[in-house]
């Protein structure tokens, strides 16, 4: 795949284009329900996938335009250069043959182009080392053949054969191009219709060597590399049909699914603040404020003495819900309100402040006074002990 | 450089002239080649018009290549057109072709390399002057 960042310009365009997309997916998470998002992402993803199809089969088909281009010649006027681009066939004799005359050709300089032919899955996995491995050796063995030093040069691409060949015209320039396949595509060669896709797309003469085993090295005429283009370009987009379809498949099935695990989600979530909702409705209410008051010998006690005690001693909160009381000590010591077992200890300053009384778990505890005041008033809820009702 | 030709072999020896002249190509075969030429629709033609120069050969007495010279001279009216022209002209050509840098019919490829570079001097010699 050619690369976003080919060129500063490109690399803009990649990043305005990433903000665009995004753009609408931001807009709908933060403005609408997620599952909005996702399909404004199903939608984006659909567009792109197919933009990018529509690219692929223009590569399968062909160009729309049969416009060819070759870049300047390099070097000098009397110098030729040959680009020769094999695979599995490099080991032929003709081929090594005609590596050896071309090279002998004076102010004539070699290439030896061999794609890795790397397949997706392989790229994906990287499982790509046996391959550039097996291409090495081959190129090797050719080079070693031709043996003639600086005349002859080669080179690995893990890049389709067809983008290999378009950045060897940037850097080498050749002015003639030669494409050795077979006749069928082998697993490890290059297919039969890369000469013709090369013929279409360079400005340059482009000789096709077709071998196959047991018989003489053949040019094909103009009627076979129109089979060849036929045949496999069918067999080409055939292919790459079948695999839009598959992860167009994949894709819809990974979006639905999220489409649902986020709709169940949110419904898990409805229902659990309808229930919070219908409990809530049950419970008794509960004051925002409670106002109190701490008054030394202020409550008669069924002895007849008076005895401190706490205006109001009965406090009912909701669990993990913070209650305010606004307490007026009058004594001219501090009190407290201690229920260990609730986690509470709220030390009365004397005078008139607010505090709160937060109770994290539900049920009915027992808090007194930590400060000797009243020794009797302490032990007795209704006086300076009482109650904390949290449901 | 844009050459418009539609015989693929002469193209390519015209392209491979320019080459080892210095210029990069593009070899087209008009609308003869095929069957569709983006210069008679809407989107106009990408190679004309990035090119430098167009040399044009694509036999100007059949009418779809006027056509093509029309719309080249019509949407890119600054790109210099060389234009290879039979030696009887009729008046519609002859209005047609003002303005373009002609050619003879059949010109070798070395003939349309240096009828390019003498046309590049004296586009290089203009500028130097205006400069």
């Amino acid at each position: 795949m050619r690369s976003p960042f080919h060129s500063e310009q490109e690399a803009f365009r990649f990043l305005l284009l990433l903000i665009l997309g995004l753009l609408p997916i931001v807009l709908a998470a933060a403005l609408g329900p997620t599952w909005l998002a996702l399909v404004v992402l199903a939608v984006i993803l659909g567009v792109l996938a197919l933009r990018v199809a529509q690219l692929r089969m223009r590569k399968v088909r062909g160009l729309a335009l049969p416009v060819k281009m070759a870049p300047p010649h390099m070097g000098s006027a009397a110098e030729r250069r040959v680009l020769i681009v094999a695979n599995d066939t490099l080991g032929e004799e003709a081929l090594l043959s005609e590596v050896e005359r071309l090279a002998c050709v004076p102010d004539t300089r070699l290439l030896l182009l061999v794609p890795a032919l790397i397949s997706p899955a392989a790229r994906l996995t990287g499982a790509i080392d046996g391959l550039l491995d097996q291409a090495r050796a081959r190129l090797k063995t050719a080079l070693d053949r031709a043996a003639h030093g600086l005349v002859v040069a080669g080179e690995i691409s893990e890049a389709d054969p067809l983008e290999a060949i378009e950045d060897t015209f940037a850097t080498f320039a050749p002015d003639e191009v030669i494409v050795s396949t077979r006749s069928e595509r082998a697993a490890s060669g290059l297919e039969p219709r890369l000469a013709g896709l090369v013929r279409e797309r360079f400005a340059v003469p482009v000789r096709h060597l077709v071998f196959d085993p047991g018989s003489a090295v053949q040019e094909p005429d103009r009627d076979t590399e129109a089979r060849y283009r036929h045949e496999f370009g069918d067999a080409a987009a055939r292919k790459f049909g079948l695999k839009a379809l598959a992860g167009a498949g994949i894709l819809a099935a990974v979006l639905m699914s999220m489409v649902a695990l986020v709709q169940s989600s949110e419904r898990d979530e409805a229902r659990a603040a309808s229930q919070a909702a219908e409990q809530a409705a049950w419970l008794p209410p509960v004051a925002k404020l409670v106002a109190l008051k701490v008054i030394a010998a202020s409550k008669r006690g069924p002895e007849g003495e008076k005895h401190d005690a706490f205006t109001t001693t009965e406090f009912a909160v909701r669990a993990g819900q913070p209650q305010q009381l606004r307490i007026d000590n009058t004594d001219s010591v501090p009190h407290s309100i201690t229920a260990p077992a609730a986690g509470v200890n709220i030390v009365v300053m004397p005078g008139t402040h607010t505090y709160t009384l937060l109770v994290k778990q539900p049920g009915v505890f027992l808090w007194f006074c930590t400060f000797v005041c009243d020794e009797w008033a302490m032990q007795h809820p209704g006086y300076m002990s009482g109650y904390i009702n949290v449901s | 450089m844009l050459i418009e030709h539609p015989d693929e072999a002469a193209g390519l020896a015209i392209a491979s002239g320019l080459r080892f002249a210095g210029y990069a190509v593009a070899v087209c075969p008009g609308p003869l080649g095929h069957g569709q030429c983006p210069l008679t629709g809407p989107a106009g033609c990408a190679p004309a018009h990035d090119a430098d120069l167009v040399v044009c050969s694509l036999g100007y007495e059949r009418v779809p290549a006027r056509e093509v010279l029309r719309e080249l001279r019509t949407r890119y009216p600054d790109t210099p057109l060389m234009v290879e022209v039979p030696s009887d002209i009729d008046a519609d050509l002859r209005e047609l072709l003002d303005g373009c840098h002609q050619l003879p019919a059949s010109a070798t490829p070395e003939q349309i390399v240096a009828a390019v570079q003498s046309l590049s001097g004296r586009a290089v010699e203009e500028d130097h002057a205006g400069a």
